[in-house]
């Protein structure tokens, strides 16, 4: 299996929408120089799925100034395109049409909900660097008991006040939101796989639905002859007025049929060029439908989804989270220790002292139990989300998968009988029509049930792609909703500390 | 030789050498010789002559179109004026053009036949083998000629994959041979036989056929002829046998439909016109034609042209001559045969055929799609599968379609090279006009009626002769002064 390196992190500085600057025309290649030289990765060995795989492979981009970096899959290997040769994106926008490859690339740099899915994981990691702060001294000048036996006072001097956090709660709080940065880099993923997942159906559509466009063009013509030919037997009394007008009616729905096709192209090339980001040439499309690829299993695909599906790892990385919140949150009543110091001058004494206190909030009423008790509560809040995901994405798999199979059940045999046989039922009655032996209406018949079939297969094909892109892309799609808040609703979350 | 002298000549010189002269053209078919048997009947060629025919018959003219009347007379239309061959003889045996006869062995006084019931793959047109079933490899079978009083047995064979059983179809005989399953016999299962044998006491025309009805629809018939002892008077020169049947055969397909109530494929002795042979005679002979209608379901109203017939039996029996009837179109009905007799005073290529507009042509379709679009071929849409040609939707400024009806040229079935080659090279079509296969299609037959020297030329010459100069020494050489005086 061909695969591509697909780089999130790494992508050039954005400056928002825009058109494909005079590129993405067949004599320029100019898709090409979009595109970030990224080397193929080799396929991995995995023995029990054909499915592609995500891989995790060590982060390349600038971290933040953390102690303990953010780990993540930083890096991801995504399935690729069906067909789309390695160097696709390089030598790919030929005379033939844009490849998706060249497309996703473009994506890559001009998708805007990728850079919003980066700027959550940089904004969150910005939340652990806060959360693992000291916090700040404090400074004052002290005057007391000014006038004691006439004098400026017992103390006049200053201090500094120092708030010691205890129970190690600031690299408890770092972990908890370096575990949310890493949730957040997951749901960047999955916002990856959404975009390049709606990138290829979009893609499967528009192919599709201009190969229909030419097959109804075909059933236009089919329909026109259908009504000369009555019009012919009307001539000799073997059709009445009445067939005559039900031959119009029949053309205007054919036509009317086709203009729907000509604007499903149109639309699926807008909706492709949205998510691209950028405008897409209308007329360069490659089509890749029919290329084979390998196929899924029931089994194979379970595994595969359940085992590397980002919103799984994300909601892991939450329940990481959640699970160092209530160890945070236990150690909260453990009391900080206030110290303030400072030396002095004693105006009764004349001498110089020092003042010193030191300063506990011992947790008698307020031991932080509510707290808790949420904290808790979205621990086993989180366990079940996890399941419920599972298990939604195991009901919205089935759903995909059948469609797959039905659909790749259909292209197999559609491609091995059903057009061939079609093929050959026209071709044998336009040679006996041609030896008199055959009624033009039949000709049109079978010609009518190929056009029929060959749209068929397209349909199938269409769905095929799409489900098979779901489903090496882990169900996910919505590449241009903005991507979600790594902090779920209902979740402890800002104080004006952050813990 | 000058045509009026042939003929003189052939006046004086009465029957005996003609007759002999007849009974050997038949071989000349080259397409499908009969099967080279002792005929049934054969009178030796130098069988004594019992009498001659006479010389005079009354205003009747055998050499030319004449009244001969009034309708009383014996010769009025040429009712009962003989052959050329003589009175007295024993009877010409039977020609049946494109099939076979079936021989027989004598066993102990009996003449014995075999029959096996087997798929047959005909080719009712060059180039078109169709899937029927028949006898012999033959369809129709092979014809059966015996004479009045013989005994006769059949060995009948099954190699079909289902029951069968025969019927002899108008014998007297005794029941427990009339090959009705159930009813008078058990079935002949697959890869059994079965054995008939009965008395002929009839004479005429017959035929014998499976009585399982889809297998007599599936092409199961053949002829049958029993003869009498001596030709019945007024002798025949000439006696042919035609079995006309319809199948419907779909497009893009070889096997008969034998549950159709619609028929598209038509033959006349297994073969389409223009593939069916013509019947050639000389001039001045009297001709038999036993027309039987195997047809599933649909009658044949036929039809000669350029003569009169008289009807003189049908199926089963002859009719006494003051029954018969003279028309130039009669119907024969399903299972019924009819015999015609006529003098052939006409020289020319006559057609005979079924006048039912159906039946005169295979596969009538509709006129209707590129065959009568002036700017379209269906090459065109065999050369462009993905992409369609797109239809002129201006085609009624065709100046054809201003006039309600137009088209009903109905344009026949396609013929390739190879299949006119087999068609134009046949001894029984040489001199014909050469675009005369455009006039013979389906149920239809040419009856040839040649002068002599050309009837030699034609059937009993090897010399190529050009299209239409035969026709055209009829129309325009002398014989047409001479004829028509
Ligand atoms: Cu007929």
């Amino acid at each position: 299996m061909r695969t591509r390196v697909f780089v999130l992190l790494a992508l050039a500085p954005l400056g928002g929408c825009r058109n494909v600057p005079h590129t993405a025309t067949c004599h320029s290649h100019a898709a090409a120089s979009i595109r970030q030289p990224i080397p193929a990765a080799p396929a991995p060995a995995v023995a029990q799925t054909a499915a592609p795989r995500a891989q995790v492979v060590p982060a390349s981009h600038a971290q933040p100034d953390l102690t303990e970096p953010a780990t993540g899959p930083l890096v991801e290997r995504l399935p690729a395109p069906a067909g789309a040769p390695a160097e696709s994106a390089a030598s790919g926008a030929t005379c033939a049409g844009m490849t998706l490859a060249s497309i996703e690339d473009m994506a890559t740099t001009y998708n805007p909900t990728l850079t919003q899915a980066r700027t959550q994981v940089d904004g969150t990691l910005g939340k652990a660097l806060q959360a693992g702060l000291w916090p700040n001294p404090v400074l004052g000048y002290q005057a007391e008991k000014i006038g004691s036996q006439g004098t400026a006072g017992e103390f006049q001097g200053g201090f500094i006040r120092q708030e010691i956090i205890t129970a190690q709660k600031r690299r408890v709080s770092r972990e908890k939101y370096l575990a949310r940065a890493k949730a957040a880099e997951f749901g960047a993923l999955a916002q990856q796989y959404r975009v390049v997942n709606d990138i290829r159906r979009q893609y499967w559509r528009a192919a599709g639905a201009t190969r229909l466009v030419t097959i109804h063009e075909q059933m236009v013509k089919n329909a026109e002859d259908r009504l000369v030919t009555v019009e012919e037997m009307f001539n000799v009394g073997q059709s009445n007025t009445v067939q005559v007008r039900q031959a119009r009616v029949t053309l205007q729905r054919t036509k009317l049929d086709l203009l729907a096709k000509i604007n499903d192209r149109d639309q699926a090339r807008r909706e492709l060029s949205a998510l691209v980001g950028v405008e897409l040439p209308e007329e360069l499309y490659g089509d890749e439908l029919d290329e084979s690829v390998p196929p899924l299993t029931w089994d194979a695909s379970l595994a595969y989804t359940l085992g590397e599906s980002p919103e799984v790892r994300e909601a892991t990385a939450k329940l990481e989270s959640d699970r160092i919140t209530v160890e945070r949150e236990l150690r909260q009543p453990i009391p900080n220790v206030f110290v303030q110091a400072g030396p002095g001058y004693d105006f009764t004494d004349n001498r110089t002292v020092v003042n010193a206190q030191v300063t506990v909030q011992p947790p008698i009423w307020d031991r932080n139990q509510g707290t808790i008790q949420q904290a808790h509560a979205d621990l086993s809040r989180q366990r079940a989300e996890l399941c419920r995901i599972e298990l939604r994405l195991k009901r919205d798999l089935s759903m995909h998968f059948k469609q797959y199979l039905t659909a790749q059940q259909h292209v197999e045999s559609y491609r091995g009988e059903v057009l061939p046989e079609a093929e050959q039922a026209y071709k044998a009655r336009l040679k006996s029509y041609k030896q008199q032996r055959e009624t033009w209406p039949m000709v049109l018949d079978a010609q009518s049930e190929l056009y029929q079939r060959q749209a068929e297969y397209v349909h199938n094909l269409v769905t095929w792609r799409d489900s098979q892109t779901l489903i090496e892309g882990f169900l996910l799609t919505g590449g241009l909703d903005a991507p979600q808040n790594p902090t779920p609703p209902g979740h402890i979350d800002a104080t004006p500390q952050p813990r | 030789m000058q045509p009026g002298n042939t003929r003189r000549e052939f006046l004086l010189l009465g029957g005996a050498a003609v007759a002999g002269a007849a009974g050997t053209t038949f071989a000349a078919s080259d397409t499908q010789p009969p099967a080279n048997v002792p005929p049934a009947n054969v009178p030796p060629a130098d069988a004594p002559v019992v009498r001659e025919a006479p010389a005079e018959f009354g205003g009747f003219s055998r050499w030319k179109p004449t009244f001969g009347g009034p309708p009383t007379a014996d010769h009025y239309l040429g009712k009962l004026v003989p052959g050329l061959r003589g009175l007295g003889l024993a009877p010409v045996p039977v020609e049946i053009p494109d099939l076979p006869k079936l021989p027989f062995k004598m066993v102990g006084g009996v003449k014995e036949f075999e029959l096996r019931c087997t798929p047959v793959k005909r080719e009712f047109l060059p180039g078109y083998p169709m899937d029927v079933w028949g006898f012999n490899d033959s369809m129709p079978g092979p014809l059966v000629e015996a004479n009045q009083g013989d005994r006769v047995r059949f060995i009948v064979h099954n190699e079909l994959p289902e029951p069968t059983s025969m019927h002899w179809h108008g014998l007297e005989l005794p029941v427990s041979e009339d090959g009705v399953p159930g009813l008078t016999q058990n079935p002949i299962m697959p890869g059994k036989s079965y054995v008939y044998e009965f008395d002929l006491h009839q004479a005429g025309t017959f035929f014998y056929h499976s009585h399982m009805a889809m297998q007599e629809a599936f092409g199961m018939v053949g002829g049958f002829v029993i003869h009498p002892k001596v030709a019945f008077d007024p002798p025949v020169d000439r006696d042919f046998f035609l079995i006309f049947q319809n199948f419907h055969i779909a497009p893009n397909q070889t096997i008969s439909d034998s549950m159709a109530m619609d028929w598209n494929w038509h033959t006349i002795n297994g073969r389409s016109g223009p593939f069916t042979t013509p019947l050639v005679v000389r001039h001045g002979e009297r001709v038999r034609v036993r027309l039987m209608n195997f047809s599933p379901m649909q009658h044949h109203p036929i039809h000669l042209h350029g003569h009169t017939f008289w009807i003189t039996g049908h199926e089963g029996a002859r009719i006494p001559p003051s029954a018969w009837v003279p028309r130039n179109n009669t119907l024969v009905g399903v299972a019924q045969a009819t015999d015609f007799e006529f003098v052939a005073f006409n020289p020319g290529d006559w057609i005979f055929h079924c006048h039912m507009v159906h039946h005169m042509m295979n596969h009538m379709v509709q006129q209707v799609g590129p065959r009568i679009r002036d700017d379209s071929d269906v090459s065109d849409y065999q050369n462009q599968l993905a992409t369609r040609p797109r239809v002129r939707a201006d085609f009624t400024t065709d100046s054809g379609f201003r006039t309600p009806g137009y088209p009903q040229n109905m344009q026949h079935m396609h013929m390739g090279e190879e299949m006119m080659m087999k068609i134009m090279h046949r001894r029984e079509v040489q001199g014909m006009r050469k675009m005369w296969h455009m006039g013979v299609h389906g149920l239809m037959t040419v009856l040839r009626v040649l002068p002599p020297e050309l009837y030699d030329l034609v059937m009993n010459s090897d010399e190529m002769v050009m299209p239409g100069t035969v026709f055209d020494r009829i129309v325009k050489g002398d014989y047409a002064k001479d004829y028509q005086q």
